[in-house]
Protein backbone atom coordinates (compact mmCIF):
# COMPACT_ATOMS: atom_id res chain seq x y z
CA UNK A 1 0.00 0.00 0.00
CA UNK A 2 1.89 3.44 -0.81
CA UNK A 3 1.15 6.28 0.14
CA UNK A 4 2.79 10.15 -1.49
CA UNK A 5 4.49 12.28 0.53
CA UNK A 6 3.29 15.60 0.40
CA UNK A 7 6.82 17.27 1.17
CA UNK A 8 9.47 14.90 -0.52
CA UNK A 9 7.26 14.66 -3.58
CA UNK A 10 6.97 10.93 -4.03
CA UNK A 11 5.19 7.61 -3.10
CA UNK A 12 6.70 4.97 -0.53
CA UNK A 13 4.99 1.92 0.86
CA UNK A 14 3.40 2.72 4.05
CA UNK A 15 4.63 -0.75 5.41
CA UNK A 16 8.59 -0.01 4.64
CA UNK A 17 8.42 3.28 6.51
CA UNK A 18 6.84 1.73 9.90
CA UNK A 19 9.35 -0.92 9.87
CA UNK A 20 11.80 1.28 9.50
CA UNK A 21 11.01 3.31 12.33
CA UNK A 22 9.91 0.61 14.28
CA UNK A 23 13.77 -1.02 13.82
CA UNK A 24 15.04 2.70 14.51
CA UNK A 25 13.13 3.44 17.41
CA UNK A 26 13.95 0.10 18.81
CA UNK A 27 17.75 0.75 18.79
CA UNK A 28 16.82 4.30 20.42
CA UNK A 29 15.16 3.04 23.25
CA UNK A 30 17.53 0.12 24.04
CA UNK A 31 21.15 2.66 23.25
CA UNK A 32 19.42 6.04 24.08
CA UNK A 33 20.65 7.12 20.85
CA UNK A 34 18.56 9.21 18.07
CA UNK A 35 19.29 6.97 15.81
CA UNK A 36 19.88 10.30 13.32
CA UNK A 37 22.87 8.18 12.22
CA UNK A 38 21.18 5.33 10.77
CA UNK A 39 17.69 6.45 9.65
CA UNK A 40 19.09 8.98 7.16
CA UNK A 41 20.56 7.01 4.91
CA UNK A 42 18.56 4.27 5.14
CA UNK A 43 16.05 6.60 3.68
CA UNK A 44 18.10 8.11 1.56
CA UNK A 45 18.62 4.96 0.02
CA UNK A 46 15.10 4.35 0.17
CA UNK A 47 15.22 7.12 -2.52
CA UNK A 48 14.09 10.15 -0.38
CA UNK A 49 15.94 13.07 -1.02
CA UNK A 50 18.87 13.55 1.77
CA UNK A 51 17.60 16.98 3.39
CA UNK A 52 14.18 16.11 3.68
CA UNK A 53 15.34 12.27 4.77
CA UNK A 54 17.48 14.33 7.52
CA UNK A 55 14.91 17.02 8.39
CA UNK A 56 12.04 14.58 8.45
CA UNK A 57 13.93 12.26 10.57
CA UNK A 58 14.66 15.01 13.12
CA UNK A 59 10.90 15.60 13.70
CA UNK A 60 10.24 11.82 13.80
CA UNK A 61 13.25 11.52 16.75
CA UNK A 62 11.38 13.87 18.73
CA UNK A 63 8.24 11.56 19.29
CA UNK A 64 10.82 8.26 20.03
CA UNK A 65 12.82 9.93 22.03
CA UNK A 66 9.71 11.47 23.99
CA UNK A 67 8.88 7.94 24.48
CA UNK A 68 11.83 6.69 25.42
CA UNK A 69 13.06 9.63 28.06
CA UNK A 70 9.52 9.20 29.45
CA UNK A 71 10.21 5.52 29.77
CA UNK A 72 13.21 6.08 31.37
CA UNK A 73 12.35 9.20 33.57
CA UNK A 74 9.74 6.64 34.90
CA UNK A 75 12.74 4.27 35.99
CA UNK A 76 14.72 7.25 37.20
CA UNK A 77 17.44 6.65 34.65
CA UNK A 78 17.44 11.04 33.74
CA UNK A 79 19.72 13.60 35.21
CA UNK A 80 17.57 16.59 34.95
CA UNK A 81 20.81 18.43 36.21
CA UNK A 82 22.88 16.74 34.36
CA UNK A 83 20.82 16.57 30.91
CA UNK A 84 20.43 20.66 30.75
CA UNK A 85 24.70 21.42 31.60
CA UNK A 86 25.27 19.14 28.60
CA UNK A 87 21.82 20.99 26.67
CA UNK A 88 23.60 24.26 26.97
CA UNK A 89 27.09 22.99 25.94
CA UNK A 90 24.98 21.63 23.09
CA UNK A 91 23.69 24.44 21.97
CA UNK A 92 26.64 26.12 21.96
CA UNK A 93 28.78 23.76 20.10
CA UNK A 94 26.25 23.16 17.52
CA UNK A 95 25.67 26.80 17.37
CA UNK A 96 29.37 27.12 16.41
CA UNK A 97 29.54 23.54 14.25
CA UNK A 98 26.93 25.38 11.85
CA UNK A 99 29.00 27.87 11.00
CA UNK A 100 31.86 25.86 10.30
CA UNK A 101 29.30 23.51 7.85
CA UNK A 102 28.68 26.73 6.05
CA UNK A 103 32.46 27.59 5.95
CA UNK A 104 32.86 24.05 4.60
CA UNK A 105 30.20 24.01 2.27
CA UNK A 106 31.92 27.32 0.28
CA UNK A 107 34.97 25.21 0.06
CA UNK A 108 33.61 22.25 -1.19
CA UNK A 109 33.44 18.81 -0.53
CA UNK A 110 31.41 19.13 2.48
CA UNK A 111 30.27 15.49 2.23
CA UNK A 112 33.44 13.93 1.53
CA UNK A 113 34.65 15.96 5.14
CA UNK A 114 31.50 14.47 6.81
CA UNK A 115 32.27 11.05 5.45
CA UNK A 116 35.84 10.95 6.24
CA UNK A 117 34.92 11.92 9.91
CA UNK A 118 32.16 9.26 10.20
CA UNK A 119 34.87 7.28 9.57
CA UNK A 120 37.08 8.61 12.09
CA UNK A 121 34.74 9.18 14.74
CA UNK A 122 32.92 6.01 14.72
CA UNK A 123 35.87 3.43 13.66
CA UNK A 124 37.31 5.15 16.87
CA UNK A 125 34.39 5.63 19.41
CA UNK A 126 33.44 1.89 18.45
CA UNK A 127 36.44 -0.17 18.31
CA UNK A 128 36.88 1.91 21.89
CA UNK A 129 33.84 0.67 23.30
CA UNK A 130 34.22 -2.99 22.10
CA UNK A 131 37.60 -3.22 23.16
CA UNK A 132 36.25 -2.14 26.92
CA UNK A 133 33.48 -4.12 27.10
CA UNK A 134 34.17 -7.33 26.04
CA UNK A 135 37.34 -6.61 28.76
CA UNK A 136 34.44 -6.36 31.28
CA UNK A 137 32.48 -9.03 30.10
CA UNK A 138 35.05 -11.62 30.31
CA UNK A 139 36.05 -10.19 33.81
CA UNK A 140 32.89 -10.67 34.76
CA UNK A 141 32.50 -14.11 33.41
CA UNK A 142 35.60 -15.11 35.38
CA UNK A 143 34.86 -13.88 38.62
CA UNK A 144 31.38 -14.04 39.06
CA UNK A 145 30.38 -12.75 42.16
CA UNK A 146 32.12 -9.55 41.92
CA UNK A 147 29.17 -6.68 41.64
CA UNK A 148 30.16 -4.46 38.41
CA UNK A 149 32.35 -1.28 38.94
CA UNK A 150 30.99 2.14 37.82
CA UNK A 151 34.20 3.48 37.56
CA UNK A 152 34.30 7.57 38.07
CA UNK A 153 36.97 8.66 35.74
CA UNK A 154 39.28 11.61 35.96
CA UNK A 155 36.66 13.76 38.37
CA UNK A 156 39.92 14.95 40.30
CA UNK A 157 41.11 18.10 38.40
CA UNK A 158 37.68 18.56 37.77
CA UNK A 159 37.05 18.94 41.28
CA UNK A 160 39.10 22.31 42.37
CA UNK A 161 37.47 24.09 39.59
CA UNK A 162 34.48 26.79 40.39
CA UNK A 163 31.04 25.59 39.94
CA UNK A 164 30.75 22.58 41.86
CA UNK A 165 27.65 20.61 41.58
CA UNK A 166 26.54 17.41 42.90
CA UNK A 167 24.97 14.93 39.78
CA UNK A 168 22.67 12.62 42.22
CA UNK A 169 21.06 10.77 40.20
CA UNK A 170 24.57 10.13 38.18
CA UNK A 171 25.94 9.59 41.39
CA UNK A 172 28.99 12.53 40.65
CA UNK A 173 30.15 15.79 41.69
CA UNK A 174 31.96 17.93 39.98
CA UNK A 175 32.76 21.23 38.16
CA UNK A 176 29.73 22.02 35.39
CA UNK A 177 32.42 23.46 32.90
CA UNK A 178 33.41 19.82 32.86
CA UNK A 179 30.47 18.10 31.08
CA UNK A 180 29.53 21.88 29.50
CA UNK A 181 32.45 21.55 27.72
CA UNK A 182 32.39 17.63 26.16
CA UNK A 183 28.86 18.52 25.62
CA UNK A 184 30.02 21.67 23.49
CA UNK A 185 32.87 19.42 21.76
CA UNK A 186 29.64 16.97 21.15
CA UNK A 187 27.44 19.77 19.43
CA UNK A 188 29.83 20.88 17.81
CA UNK A 189 30.79 17.21 15.96
CA UNK A 190 26.95 16.71 16.17
CA UNK A 191 26.29 19.95 13.53
CA UNK A 192 29.10 18.77 11.01
CA UNK A 193 27.96 15.47 10.72
CA UNK A 194 24.14 16.61 10.39
CA UNK A 195 23.31 14.05 13.47
CA UNK A 196 21.50 14.47 17.16
CA UNK A 197 24.82 13.22 18.38
CA UNK A 198 23.53 10.31 20.87
CA UNK A 199 26.22 7.63 19.01
CA UNK A 200 28.95 10.34 20.16
CA UNK A 201 27.09 11.60 23.77
CA UNK A 202 26.58 8.40 25.16
CA UNK A 203 29.98 7.13 25.30
CA UNK A 204 30.94 10.57 26.36
CA UNK A 205 29.21 10.27 28.99
CA UNK A 206 30.06 7.08 30.18
CA UNK A 207 33.11 7.06 29.76
CA UNK A 208 34.68 10.65 30.05
CA UNK A 209 31.79 11.99 32.54
CA UNK A 210 31.64 8.37 34.30
CA UNK A 211 27.77 8.54 34.34
CA UNK A 212 26.78 4.95 34.72
CA UNK A 213 25.36 3.63 31.58
CA UNK A 214 21.43 3.63 32.30
CA UNK A 215 21.71 7.12 33.12
CA UNK A 216 23.79 8.38 30.62
CA UNK A 217 20.96 6.45 27.99
CA UNK A 218 18.04 8.36 30.39
CA UNK A 219 19.33 11.55 30.28
CA UNK A 220 20.77 11.67 26.68
CA UNK A 221 17.10 11.04 25.48
CA UNK A 222 15.96 13.60 27.68
CA UNK A 223 18.64 15.80 25.75
CA UNK A 224 17.79 14.85 22.10
CA UNK A 225 14.06 15.29 22.76
CA UNK A 226 14.94 19.29 23.04
CA UNK A 227 17.44 19.52 20.66
CA UNK A 228 16.00 17.66 17.76
CA UNK A 229 12.72 19.48 18.31
CA UNK A 230 14.92 22.69 18.03
CA UNK A 231 16.50 21.31 14.66
CA UNK A 232 12.79 20.31 13.58
CA UNK A 233 11.56 24.03 13.73
CA UNK A 234 14.38 25.32 12.40
CA UNK A 235 14.59 23.22 9.17
CA UNK A 236 10.65 23.79 8.56
CA UNK A 237 11.08 27.41 9.17
CA UNK A 238 14.71 27.61 6.85
CA UNK A 239 14.59 25.05 4.54
CA UNK A 240 10.57 23.80 4.31
CA UNK A 241 12.11 20.23 4.13
CA UNK A 242 10.03 18.42 7.42
CA UNK A 243 7.47 16.14 5.36
CA UNK A 244 4.85 15.70 8.66
CA UNK A 245 3.10 12.97 6.96
CA UNK A 246 6.65 11.13 6.34
CA UNK A 247 7.68 11.84 10.06
CA UNK A 248 4.31 10.53 11.53
CA UNK A 249 4.41 7.12 9.76
CA UNK A 250 7.93 6.86 10.96
CA UNK A 251 7.13 7.85 14.51
CA UNK A 252 4.57 5.14 14.45
CA UNK A 253 7.03 2.67 14.31
CA UNK A 254 9.59 4.14 16.08
CA UNK A 255 7.42 5.23 19.66
CA UNK A 256 6.52 1.13 20.02
CA UNK A 257 9.63 0.54 18.95
CA UNK A 258 11.49 2.49 21.58
CA UNK A 259 9.14 1.07 24.25
CA UNK A 260 10.14 -2.39 23.58
CA UNK A 261 13.90 -0.92 23.52
CA UNK A 262 13.54 0.44 26.83
CA UNK A 263 12.38 -2.70 28.67
CA UNK A 264 14.94 -5.10 26.50
CA UNK A 265 17.66 -2.37 27.78
CA UNK A 266 16.67 -3.02 31.70
CA UNK A 267 17.48 -6.88 31.27
CA UNK A 268 20.96 -6.45 29.95
CA UNK A 269 23.65 -5.58 31.72
CA UNK A 270 25.69 -1.82 30.99
CA UNK A 271 28.38 -4.05 29.06
CA UNK A 272 25.98 -6.19 27.01
CA UNK A 273 24.38 -2.77 26.22
CA UNK A 274 27.61 -1.14 24.86
CA UNK A 275 28.98 -3.95 23.46
CA UNK A 276 25.63 -4.28 20.87
CA UNK A 277 25.76 -0.42 20.05
CA UNK A 278 29.93 -0.99 19.08
CA UNK A 279 29.10 -3.35 16.98
CA UNK A 280 26.45 -1.26 14.78
CA UNK A 281 29.10 1.53 15.34
CA UNK A 282 31.80 -0.47 13.39
CA UNK A 283 29.62 -1.72 10.89
CA UNK A 284 28.21 1.84 9.96
CA UNK A 285 31.89 3.01 9.95
CA UNK A 286 32.64 -0.20 7.47
CA UNK A 287 29.92 0.58 5.09
CA UNK A 288 31.18 4.49 4.59
CA UNK A 289 34.65 3.25 4.22
CA UNK A 290 33.32 1.03 1.21
CA UNK A 291 31.83 4.56 0.31
CA UNK A 292 34.70 6.48 0.03
CA UNK A 293 36.62 3.52 -1.62
CA UNK A 294 34.43 2.05 -4.45
CA UNK A 295 33.94 3.72 -7.75
CA UNK A 296 30.25 5.32 -7.57
CA UNK A 297 27.86 3.89 -9.79
CA UNK A 298 26.87 6.78 -11.60
CA UNK A 299 29.92 9.44 -11.52
CA UNK A 300 26.89 11.82 -11.60
CA UNK A 301 24.43 13.19 -8.72
CA UNK A 302 22.14 15.42 -8.72
CA UNK A 303 22.57 17.57 -5.69
CA UNK A 304 19.42 17.46 -3.57
CA UNK A 305 20.54 20.26 -1.23
CA UNK A 306 22.18 17.49 0.74
CA UNK A 307 21.92 18.10 4.72
CA UNK A 308 20.20 21.44 3.57
CA UNK A 309 21.55 23.57 6.60
CA UNK A 310 21.17 20.82 9.80
CA UNK B 1 -7.56 20.81 -29.52
CA UNK B 2 -9.63 20.83 -26.04
CA UNK B 3 -11.52 18.32 -25.90
CA UNK B 4 -14.49 17.88 -22.75
CA UNK B 5 -12.31 16.25 -20.23
CA UNK B 6 -13.56 12.56 -19.31
CA UNK B 7 -14.29 11.16 -22.24
CA UNK B 8 -14.83 7.36 -23.17
CA UNK B 9 -12.88 5.72 -25.96
CA UNK B 10 -15.63 4.74 -27.99
CA UNK B 11 -17.06 8.49 -28.06
CA UNK B 12 -13.62 9.66 -28.58
CA UNK B 13 -12.77 7.56 -31.40
CA UNK B 14 -16.17 8.15 -33.05
CA UNK B 15 -15.43 12.03 -32.57
CA UNK B 16 -12.41 11.71 -34.10
CA UNK B 17 -13.26 9.88 -37.12
CA UNK B 18 -15.66 12.65 -38.21
CA UNK B 19 -13.62 15.65 -36.92
CA UNK B 20 -10.69 14.57 -39.37
CA UNK B 21 -13.05 13.76 -41.83
CA UNK B 22 -13.78 17.54 -41.27
CA UNK B 23 -10.18 18.52 -41.19
CA UNK B 24 -9.66 16.46 -44.57
CA UNK B 25 -9.52 19.10 -47.25
CA UNK B 26 -6.37 20.75 -46.45
CA UNK B 27 -3.39 19.19 -46.67
CA UNK B 28 -1.60 18.30 -50.55
CA UNK B 29 0.37 21.09 -49.37
CA UNK B 30 3.26 22.87 -51.56
CA UNK B 31 4.34 24.60 -49.13
CA UNK B 32 3.51 22.42 -46.20
CA UNK B 33 1.53 24.04 -44.25
CA UNK B 34 0.66 22.99 -40.92
CA UNK B 35 -2.73 21.86 -39.79
CA UNK B 36 -4.14 21.41 -36.17
CA UNK B 37 -4.80 18.02 -35.47
CA UNK B 38 -7.76 16.93 -33.23
CA UNK B 39 -6.55 15.12 -30.07
CA UNK B 40 -8.27 14.44 -26.77
CA UNK B 41 -7.29 12.72 -23.64
CA UNK B 42 -8.86 10.47 -20.53
CA UNK B 43 -8.27 13.27 -18.34
CA UNK B 44 -6.79 16.50 -18.07
CA UNK B 45 -6.60 17.16 -14.57
CA UNK B 46 -4.53 14.77 -11.93
CA UNK B 47 -5.07 15.66 -8.76
CA UNK B 48 -2.13 14.12 -6.34
CA UNK B 49 -4.02 12.33 -3.19
CA UNK B 50 -2.85 10.35 0.00
CA UNK B 51 -2.71 7.46 -2.63
CA UNK B 52 -0.93 9.16 -5.34
CA UNK B 53 1.54 6.72 -6.97
CA UNK B 54 1.85 8.22 -10.87
CA UNK B 55 -1.00 7.63 -13.13
CA UNK B 56 -1.64 6.46 -16.61
CA UNK B 57 -3.40 8.90 -19.27
CA UNK B 58 -4.52 7.70 -22.57
CA UNK B 59 -4.27 9.91 -25.48
CA UNK B 60 -6.35 10.05 -28.95
CA UNK B 61 -5.66 11.82 -31.87
CA UNK B 62 -6.78 11.98 -35.86
CA UNK B 63 -4.03 11.25 -38.80
CA UNK B 64 -5.79 13.47 -41.54
CA UNK B 65 -3.98 11.03 -44.15
CA UNK B 66 -3.31 7.56 -44.23
CA UNK B 67 0.15 6.26 -44.24
CA UNK B 68 1.31 9.61 -42.33
CA UNK B 69 3.22 8.48 -38.64
CA UNK B 70 3.09 9.92 -35.16
CA UNK B 71 5.80 11.10 -32.65
CA UNK B 72 3.89 12.46 -29.69
CA UNK B 73 6.48 14.43 -27.13
CA UNK B 74 5.35 14.86 -23.21
CA UNK B 75 6.91 17.67 -21.76
CA UNK B 76 6.93 19.62 -18.32
CA UNK B 77 6.82 23.45 -18.46
CA UNK B 78 8.71 22.61 -14.90
CA UNK B 79 12.53 23.36 -16.15
CA UNK B 80 14.03 24.59 -12.83
CA UNK B 81 17.74 24.35 -13.27
CA UNK B 82 19.93 21.40 -11.65
CA UNK B 83 22.98 21.33 -9.20
CA UNK B 84 25.02 18.44 -10.45
CA UNK B 85 28.00 17.17 -8.46
CA UNK B 86 30.74 14.64 -10.71
CA UNK B 87 32.84 12.83 -8.65
CA UNK B 88 36.40 11.58 -9.34
CA UNK B 89 39.00 9.93 -7.87
CA UNK B 90 41.50 11.52 -5.47
CA UNK B 91 44.48 9.70 -4.60
CA UNK B 92 42.29 6.50 -2.97
CA UNK B 93 38.91 8.43 -2.44
CA UNK B 94 36.15 9.15 -4.35
CA UNK B 95 34.66 12.18 -4.18
CA UNK B 96 33.02 15.51 -5.69
CA UNK B 97 35.60 17.09 -7.81
CA UNK B 98 33.30 19.66 -9.54
CA UNK B 99 29.84 21.16 -9.87
CA UNK B 100 28.02 21.77 -12.53
CA UNK B 101 24.28 24.47 -13.06
CA UNK B 102 22.24 22.49 -15.41
CA UNK B 103 19.46 23.87 -17.45
CA UNK B 104 17.59 23.52 -19.84
CA UNK B 105 16.57 19.70 -19.04
CA UNK B 106 12.43 19.35 -18.47
CA UNK B 107 11.89 17.76 -15.16
CA UNK B 108 9.78 15.29 -17.72
CA UNK B 109 10.48 13.88 -21.39
CA UNK B 110 9.04 11.39 -22.83
CA UNK B 111 8.56 10.48 -26.91
CA UNK B 112 6.28 7.77 -28.30
CA UNK B 113 6.17 7.09 -31.62
CA UNK B 114 4.81 4.88 -34.78
CA UNK B 115 7.92 3.50 -36.22
CA UNK B 116 12.08 4.49 -35.00
CA UNK B 117 12.18 8.51 -34.89
CA UNK B 118 14.82 8.83 -37.13
CA UNK B 119 12.94 7.16 -40.05
CA UNK B 120 10.37 9.68 -39.60
CA UNK B 121 12.36 12.57 -39.75
CA UNK B 122 15.83 14.09 -40.66
CA UNK B 123 17.80 15.89 -37.56
CA UNK B 124 17.01 19.15 -39.15
CA UNK B 125 12.75 18.77 -38.26
CA UNK B 126 13.76 16.71 -35.18
CA UNK B 127 16.20 19.54 -33.99
CA UNK B 128 13.32 22.17 -34.43
CA UNK B 129 10.67 20.12 -32.54
CA UNK B 130 12.93 18.81 -30.12
CA UNK B 131 12.38 15.21 -30.55
CA UNK B 132 15.68 12.86 -29.42
CA UNK B 133 18.10 12.98 -26.60
CA UNK B 134 20.85 14.55 -29.04
CA UNK B 135 18.59 18.03 -29.48
CA UNK B 136 18.09 18.10 -25.78
CA UNK B 137 21.71 17.61 -25.27
CA UNK B 138 22.24 20.18 -27.64
CA UNK B 139 20.08 22.47 -25.57
CA UNK B 140 21.39 21.40 -22.02
CA UNK B 141 23.44 24.14 -21.01
CA UNK B 142 26.21 23.57 -18.52
CA UNK B 143 27.72 26.28 -16.05
CA UNK B 144 30.89 25.37 -14.28
CA UNK B 145 30.78 26.37 -10.34
CA UNK B 146 33.43 24.47 -9.22
CA UNK B 147 36.35 22.41 -10.53
CA UNK B 148 38.23 22.70 -13.89
CA UNK B 149 36.50 22.05 -16.94
CA UNK B 150 37.10 19.27 -19.25
CA UNK B 151 36.59 18.52 -22.99
CA UNK B 152 33.90 15.36 -21.77
CA UNK B 153 32.18 17.48 -19.04
CA UNK B 154 28.94 17.66 -21.57
CA UNK B 155 28.87 14.04 -22.07
CA UNK B 156 29.39 12.94 -18.94
CA UNK B 157 26.90 15.42 -17.45
CA UNK B 158 24.40 14.89 -19.64
CA UNK B 159 25.09 10.40 -20.05
CA UNK B 160 24.60 10.53 -15.77
CA UNK B 161 21.93 12.82 -15.15
CA UNK B 162 20.13 10.90 -18.39
CA UNK B 163 20.39 7.81 -16.61
CA UNK B 164 19.03 9.03 -13.56
CA UNK B 165 15.97 10.02 -15.16
CA UNK B 166 15.39 6.74 -16.94
CA UNK B 167 15.67 5.67 -13.47
CA UNK B 168 12.92 7.28 -12.15
CA UNK B 169 10.55 6.68 -15.31
CA UNK B 170 10.84 10.67 -16.25
CA UNK B 171 12.69 10.03 -19.65
CA UNK B 172 11.80 7.37 -21.90
CA UNK B 173 11.62 7.41 -25.63
CA UNK B 174 9.00 4.21 -26.80
CA UNK B 175 9.49 4.26 -30.64
CA UNK B 176 6.52 1.48 -31.19
CA UNK B 177 4.12 2.71 -28.15
CA UNK B 178 1.15 4.38 -31.08
CA UNK B 179 -0.73 2.19 -33.17
CA UNK B 180 -2.68 3.66 -35.92
CA UNK B 181 -5.99 2.19 -36.16
CA UNK B 182 -7.51 2.26 -39.32
CA UNK B 183 -4.92 4.61 -40.68
CA UNK B 184 -7.39 7.32 -39.00
CA UNK B 185 -6.83 7.36 -35.02
CA UNK B 186 -4.04 7.27 -33.00
CA UNK B 187 -4.02 6.39 -29.17
CA UNK B 188 -1.57 5.41 -26.50
CA UNK B 189 -1.20 6.56 -23.02
CA UNK B 190 1.82 8.13 -20.61
CA UNK B 191 2.35 7.05 -17.36
CA UNK B 192 3.30 9.64 -15.31
CA UNK B 193 5.28 8.34 -12.34
CA UNK B 194 5.16 8.93 -9.03
CA UNK B 195 8.20 11.29 -9.23
CA UNK B 196 5.93 14.00 -12.04
CA UNK B 197 5.50 16.73 -9.48
CA UNK B 198 2.99 19.27 -9.57
CA UNK B 199 2.90 21.31 -12.76
CA UNK B 200 1.79 21.59 -16.38
CA UNK B 201 2.82 19.15 -18.99
CA UNK B 202 2.49 19.45 -21.98
CA UNK B 203 2.05 16.25 -24.82
CA UNK B 204 2.55 17.70 -28.51
CA UNK B 205 1.52 15.56 -31.18
CA UNK B 206 3.21 15.96 -34.39
CA UNK B 207 2.05 14.00 -37.91
CA UNK B 208 4.51 13.44 -40.12
CA UNK B 209 4.50 11.88 -43.69
CA UNK B 210 7.24 12.43 -46.12
CA UNK B 211 9.83 13.63 -43.76
CA UNK B 212 7.32 16.70 -43.48
CA UNK B 213 4.95 18.17 -41.03
CA UNK B 214 1.46 17.78 -41.63
CA UNK B 215 -0.48 18.85 -38.55
CA UNK B 216 0.15 19.16 -34.82
CA UNK B 217 -1.80 19.22 -31.75
CA UNK B 218 -1.47 20.06 -28.13
CA UNK B 219 -2.76 18.86 -25.44
CA UNK B 220 -2.52 19.93 -21.27
CA UNK B 221 -2.50 18.34 -18.61
CA UNK B 222 -2.36 19.92 -15.30
CA UNK B 223 -1.14 17.44 -11.81
CA UNK B 224 -1.99 18.92 -8.68
CA UNK B 225 -2.21 18.22 -4.92
CA UNK B 226 -5.82 18.02 -3.34
CA UNK B 227 -7.40 17.44 0.16
CA UNK B 228 -4.55 17.02 2.97
CA UNK B 229 -1.55 16.58 0.25
CA UNK B 230 -2.60 20.34 -0.64
CA UNK B 231 -3.28 21.31 2.92
CA UNK B 232 0.36 19.94 4.15
CA UNK B 233 2.27 21.50 1.32
CA UNK B 234 0.57 25.04 1.67
CA UNK B 235 1.15 24.99 5.20
CA UNK B 236 4.88 23.94 4.71
CA UNK B 237 5.42 26.79 2.51
CA UNK B 238 3.00 29.48 3.92
CA UNK B 239 2.85 29.51 7.44
CA UNK B 240 6.36 27.48 8.04
CA UNK B 241 6.93 28.74 11.66
CA UNK B 242 3.17 27.18 12.75
CA UNK B 243 4.05 23.94 10.49
CA UNK B 244 7.13 23.86 12.49
CA UNK B 245 5.34 23.89 15.81
CA UNK B 246 2.62 21.26 14.92
CA UNK B 247 5.32 19.21 13.77
CA UNK B 248 7.15 19.06 17.00
CA UNK B 249 3.82 19.15 18.86
CA UNK B 250 2.41 16.02 17.15
CA UNK B 251 5.48 14.19 17.73
CA UNK B 252 5.94 14.88 21.46
CA UNK B 253 2.18 14.12 21.93
CA UNK B 254 2.30 11.26 20.14
CA UNK B 255 5.70 9.79 21.86
CA UNK B 256 4.12 11.17 25.20
CA UNK B 257 1.09 9.39 24.38
CA UNK B 258 2.63 5.82 23.30
CA UNK B 259 4.32 6.45 27.06
CA UNK B 260 1.46 6.41 28.76
CA UNK B 261 -0.52 3.52 26.73
CA UNK B 262 2.92 1.15 27.37
CA UNK B 263 2.92 2.05 30.97
CA UNK B 264 -0.76 1.30 31.48
CA UNK B 265 -0.30 -1.74 29.70
CA UNK B 266 2.87 -2.92 31.08
CA UNK B 267 2.60 -3.00 34.35
CA UNK B 268 6.26 -2.41 36.04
Amino acid sequence: MDVYLPVAGMSMNIFLLVGLGAMVGFMSGLFGVGGGFIMTPLMMMAGIPPAVAAASDSNQIVAGAASGAYAHWRLRNVDIKMGLVLLIGGLVGGTIGVQLVKLLRELGNIEFVMKALYVLMLSTIGGAMFWESLQTLRRSRRQAATPPRETKHRVSIWSRLPLQMTFAQSNLRTSAIFPFIIAMFVGLLAAILGVGGGFIMVPAMIYVIGMPTIVAVGTDLFQIVITTANVTLQQAVANHTVDLLLAMLLLIGSTVGAQFGARVGRRLRGEQIRILLAIIVLVFAVKFVFDLLLQPDNLIAVAGGHGGGH
Amino acid sequence: MKAPSPSTLLAAAVLFVTSSAGASPETQPATASVTEVVTSTTKQDVEIGLMYNGDYIYFFGSVPEPGADVIVKLTSTDDTPITVNRKGKVGLFWMNVKQFSVTGLPLVYKLHSTRPIAQIVDPALAAELGIGYDVLKQRMQLKLERGSAESDDRDMVFDGVLRLKKEANLYNVDEKRIEVTGGKIFKHYFRFPPAAKEGTYTAESYIIKDGKLIARGIDMIKIQKSGVEAAFTNLAQKHSVLYGIFCVVIALGMGLLVGVIFKKGGGH
